[in-house]
């Protein structure tokens, strides 16, 4: 009898413990840096030195999307092949030996940068391109380059609203393709960008508030450029120095309170308000659940279970339904005239492919005399047309 | 010593044929090069039965490679990444007679095996876009506007049965403005055994890779079959070949900016007339520099890679090293190793074991003799004609430095925005000779086959393929016009004013006697071309935008204000003086005051 409330106890504790600690159970991160051009030096070696960073707090390469438009390590201007710094001091390499970047050049694009978040891609896009979250994924969103009032520059050619950044996290949450995310973006303005933002569970910061610009740093005079960005100086400062292991037990509002406006001459700005608890709970996040990859298990009881074929039903509903459009696009591609059994992706790529001839066909010279005759006799009897049509014309 | 290379090339081939059974294999050929520069040349085999292969079974060769040659049923790989321009008359010829060389940027040809041509174009996008994901390049911008399916300039290195072959698909991209740095290198040494921990890919590091003044990394998979069985592997080789600058790589990684020494430490020639304490000619050495393996790559070797199976071959060792037998080669003593001369002792091979840091160290020192530099029996560039921003023209020259006539495949795939006019191909040849270079006239007997794929806008690029014929000791110029497209607004890439990159032309050398050294075929590639295309002003569309909106303001303005406003003439105005304004604000006050008063008595009178 009296073992009885002990033991409920214990499974009360136990079932709280789960409650608050069944968070995240992976942790993922997005680098972008969207400016092309030498004189952007800074902005490429801010991405890479967070991405440094997280990569030192333990997310593998596997889960970090790297997106760099322009190659400086290997650089002609780069007077350091194969090396990027972001500091005069030239004490790290950034670029190291072991750097994986995933969207490089050209490819990034504000249609890829939405796509990856919301991961539609045609097929066969590479597994190490997509960003494979699920709803207990925390996830890193930094961004850094040139901006304006609720937007931002890529490679100087276009640009994503604050407004698009919105819709995607929105279409990421309906997806389920994240539990919680850290939106961090260091540019001019940069607080504007994630004023328009709506979705639950997000933490926004920002360099800057509007009409005002976010400097860099310092310059090197041996790359000839500067190096870094102050938001991203103070904040990388601040993770060098006191997350210094995973185990840390810094939290987010450690991180934002020791921001120093003199330091960064700009006015970072925190949005809590979409966290569920708002203020009060987020700043009780730790740096590690986001910077970090800390990996939380969670068990699996008869609850769960029973989601689970919940779950499954609604996949093999869903699954029904794809069959009936595979079928209805299956007819209708007969109609076309297309052999049956092809589903409609093939069907696609089969008439972009038809006009793709195959390889390149031999030119014939010929120069041979029949050809000459010929030409000449069509030439001769036009003429000989031309001649009788007059005679005609003046005997009339 | 004029065959070396063949030579050099022939133990390999031996080798890799004699043990064809061996799973991995690595060597490295160091050869020092006139003007301070050294050639390091890598070379790493590994080998999975067929067998074990198709069962998914891998331990030497990749899985993450293996995977996806089976995902996109490829047969044969070719991927090539490149950089820099090979100096040809002063470093002689190229290391594998340039088959394992690829055009600057990223080039990749595979044979994929399919029914149809559709089934092998959607493979090789299978392929591309996999590759990509792997070595961190953008190899999915190989689409159907840079694919081509060359005609004679490729043929496939591995072995199949004439059933297989018939369903083989060549395909063949190329990516010229593909920057290649350490992302790609990171890749690439984790397909190794060794992963770059051991051996000599312990040596590879991206910092002297990238600094190098040409390399070029390349991986190659075809099936080998024994003769005369079914017996196959699978062989995958990677090559690396960088050439250094010895003085530029002994500069330190951190302060890496040439300043200029002291004036104490510079030698003077005192033979100058002009030399006197503030007037100095540095000497020119004649001397071979000092150099040594750690100083070079920034690294010793970290031992023999434990996998590496090289105990076998009796004909070479893992490390060699190509210089006169006079010059002094110092290994670093504190460890066992095997010496061995090979060659006339030009070439010295050393067997490090493994677990132990290894160097080669070779002091400044004067030879009689140098090695032999062999010439290379062929020259090739290209160049840009013509001016202004709708035509221009194309002209390379070609040159045979040989004693016998030449034929040769020349391959160009050109984009489609770059129109090529067939009609305007031309080909002149000159020879060396004083008597001869007067009759310089166009010969119609020099192409031999033409090969054309015209361009569809947006669809595909231009592909031609000619079989030339170069009489001896003479240079062959071709020519022809092209016209450039005008692209869509959003076709233009962010950077449009730096102009667009053309892939380098593709030239085989078709060997006319059957010494069968890798089909026989010497491979020389042009350096790729910038073509500046009509950009428009890109700001073009917000001007406009503020312009009509100007326009339209002042218009709209106008017509409104003659609307709602009338006109009267000047003279018909009352002229305003100051006693009628006065009289008019009195009047106003009046009034005021008045309405106030009434209020009031109305007040009373109620």
């Amino acid at each position: 009898m009296a073992r009885l409330p002990w033991f409920q106890l214990v499974i009360a504790v136990l079932s709280l413990f789960q409650f608050t600690f069944a968070e995240h159970t992976s942790n993922w991160a997005v680098l972008v840096s969207t400016s092309r051009f030498w004189f952007n030096y800074r902005h490429l070696a801010n991405v890479l030195s967070l991405y440094r960073t997280v990569k030192r707090l333990g997310i593998p390469d596997s889960q970090i999307i790297l997106m760099l438009p322009d190659d400086m390590a290997c650089n002609p201007r780069n007077a350091f092949p194969g090396t990027v710094f972001n500091n005069a001091d030239r004490a790290l390499d950034l670029y190291g030996e072991n750097v994986e970047v995933d969207y490089r050049g050209y490819e990034v694009t504000v249609e890829n940068f939405i796509r990856l978040l919301t991961d539609r891609f045609g097929e066969g896009w590479p597994r190490s391109k997509r960003l494979m979250t699920d709803e207990r994924s925390n996830i890193l969103v930094y961004m850094t380059g040139h901006g304006g009032n609720e937007f931002l520059k890529f490679q100087d050619a276009e640009e994503i609203s604050a407004f698009d950044l919105a819709d995607a996290f929105e279409q990421m949450w309906e997806k389920k393709r994240y539990h919680e995310l850290l939106f961090m973006i260091d540019t001019c303005q940069a607080n504007t960008m994630y004023s328009k933002l709506y979705s639950p569970n997000i933490i926004a910061t920002g360099s800057s508030e509007i009409d005002q610009s976010s400097y860099s740093h310092h310059a090197d005079n041996d790359v000839g450029v500067a190096v870094i960005d102050r938001y991203t100086y103070y904040n990388l400062d601040y993770l060098e120095t006191q997350v210094t292991d995973p185990t840390s037990k810094k939290t987010l509002a450690d991180l934002f309170d020791s921001y120093d406006e003199s330091k960064i001459h700009s006015h970072p700005g925190v949005r809590w308000d979409l966290l569920k608890g708002g203020e009060t709970e987020g700043r009780q996040r730790l740096v590690m659940d986001f910077f970090g990859n800390v990996q939380n298990v969670e068990i699996e009881d008869k609850a769960s279970k029973n989601n689970d074929t919940q779950w499954r039903e609604d996949l093999e509903a869903l699954r029904r339904l794809i069959d009936a459009a595979r079928q209805a696009n299956n007819e209708s591609a007969r109609a076309e005239n297309v052999k049956p059994g092809v589903d409609f992706a093939e069907a696609a790529s089969e008439q972009v492919t038809a006009s793709q001839m195959p390889g390149a066909a031999k030119v014939q010279r010929d120069d041979s005399w029949s050809k000459r005759a010929v030409g000449a006799t069509a030439l001769l009897g036009c003429l000989g047309i031309w001649l009788a049509g007059s005679w005609l014309e003046a005997k009339r | 010593m004029s065959f070396f290379y063949s030579i050099l090339f022939f133990l390999w081939f031996f080798i890799s044929h004699a043990h064809a059974t061996s799973d991995y294999y690595e060597r490295l050929l160091l050869r020092p090069l006139p003007q301070s520069a050294l050639l390091a040349s890598f070379n790493f085999r590994s080998n999975a039965s067929s067998t074990s292969f198709d069962r998914q079974h891998f331990r030497y060769f990749p899985r993450s490679l293996g995977q996806i040659l089976q995902h996109a049923h490829t047969k044969e790989l070719h991927l090539r990444f490149s950089l820099g321009r090979w100096d040809d008359e002063n470093w002689g010829t190229r290391p594998w007679n340039g088959t394992r060389e690829g055009g600057t940027g990223v080039e990749l040809w595979a044979w994929v095996e399919a029914e149809t041509n559709e089934e092998a174009n959607s493979r090789w996008l299978t392929l591309t876009n996999a590759l990509s994901g792997l070595f961190c390049a953008s190899l999915n911008f190989i689409d159907s506007t840079k694919t081509i399916r060359p005609a004679m300039t490729f043929e496939h290195e591995g072995k199949y049965t004439v059933k297989s072959e018939k369903n083989l698909h060549l395909l063949h991209g190329t990516l010229p403005h593909e920057v290649v740095c350490t992302e790609n290198l990171t890749p690439f040494l984790k397909l190794l055994p060794c992963k770059g921990k051991a051996g000599i890919s312990s040596l590879l590091d991206g910092h002297k890779l990238f600094d190098a003044t040409w390399q070029t990394m390349a991986i190659d998979v075809r099936p080998v079959c024994k003769q005369d069985s079914l017996d196959c592997v699978l062989e995958m080789e990677q090559t690396v070949d960088m050439v250094l600058d010895i003085e530029r790589s002994a500069r330190p990684r951190d302060n890496p900016i040439p300043r200029p020494p002291p004036l104490e430490d510079v030698e003077c020639d005192t033979s100058k007339p002009y030399n006197a304490e503030d007037t100095c000619f540095p000497i020119v050495k004649d001397s071979e520099p000092a150099w040594s393996v750690t100083g070079v790559f920034g690294r010793p070797i970290k031992g023999a890679c434990p996998l590496a199976e090289n105990y076998h071959s009796q004909s070479s060792g893992m490390i060699c090293i190509n210089v006169p037998p006079e010059r002094e080669v110092i290994p670093s003593s504190e460890l066992k190793y095997e010496e061995r001369s090979h060659n006339g002792g030009f070439l010295r091979c050393y067997e490090p074991s493994a677990g132990a840091d290894f160097d080669l160290t070779l002091p400044e020192q004067q030879l009689s003799i140098k090695a032999p530099i062999e010439q290379p029996r062929m020259y090739a560039s290209r160049s840009f004609t013509g001016n202004g921003q709708e035509r221009g023209g194309v002209r390379a020259v070609i040159t045979n430095n040989s004693p016998e006539s030449v034929s040769l495949s020349y391959l160009e795939s050109l984009p489609w925005f770059m129109k090529l006019y067939l009609h305007t191909l031309r080909t002149t040849v000159k020879p060396f000779t004083l008597s001869t270079s007067t009759e310089e006239d166009a010969h119609s007997d020099l192409i031999r086959e033409v090969y054309y794929r015209p361009a569809v806008d947006r669809h595909r690029g231009t592909h031609l393929e000619l079989l030339l014929n170069i009489p001896p000791l003479s240079s062959l110029t071709l020519t022809y016009d092209f016209e450039k497209a005008i692209l869509r607004y959003t076709e233009y890439p962010p950077d449009a004013n730096r102009g667009f990159d053309v892939a380098p032309a593709v030239i085989r050398m078709l060997s006319s006697s059957n010494s069968s050294l890798h089909g026989g075929s010497t491979y020389l590639r042009t350096t790729s071309l910038l073509l500046p295309l009509p950009t428009p002003d890109f700001s073009m569309p917000y001007n406009v935008i503020i312009l009509t909106s100007t326009v339209m303001a002042l218009g709209f303005g106008s017509i409104f204000n003659l609307l709602v406003r009338r006109f009267v003439a000047a003279d018909e105005v009352p002229a305003l003086d100051s006693n009628e304004l006065r009289s008019k604000v009195l009047g106003q006050i009046e009034r005021l005051k008045r309405s106030f008063r009434g209020k009031g008595a109305v007040g009373k009178e109620d």
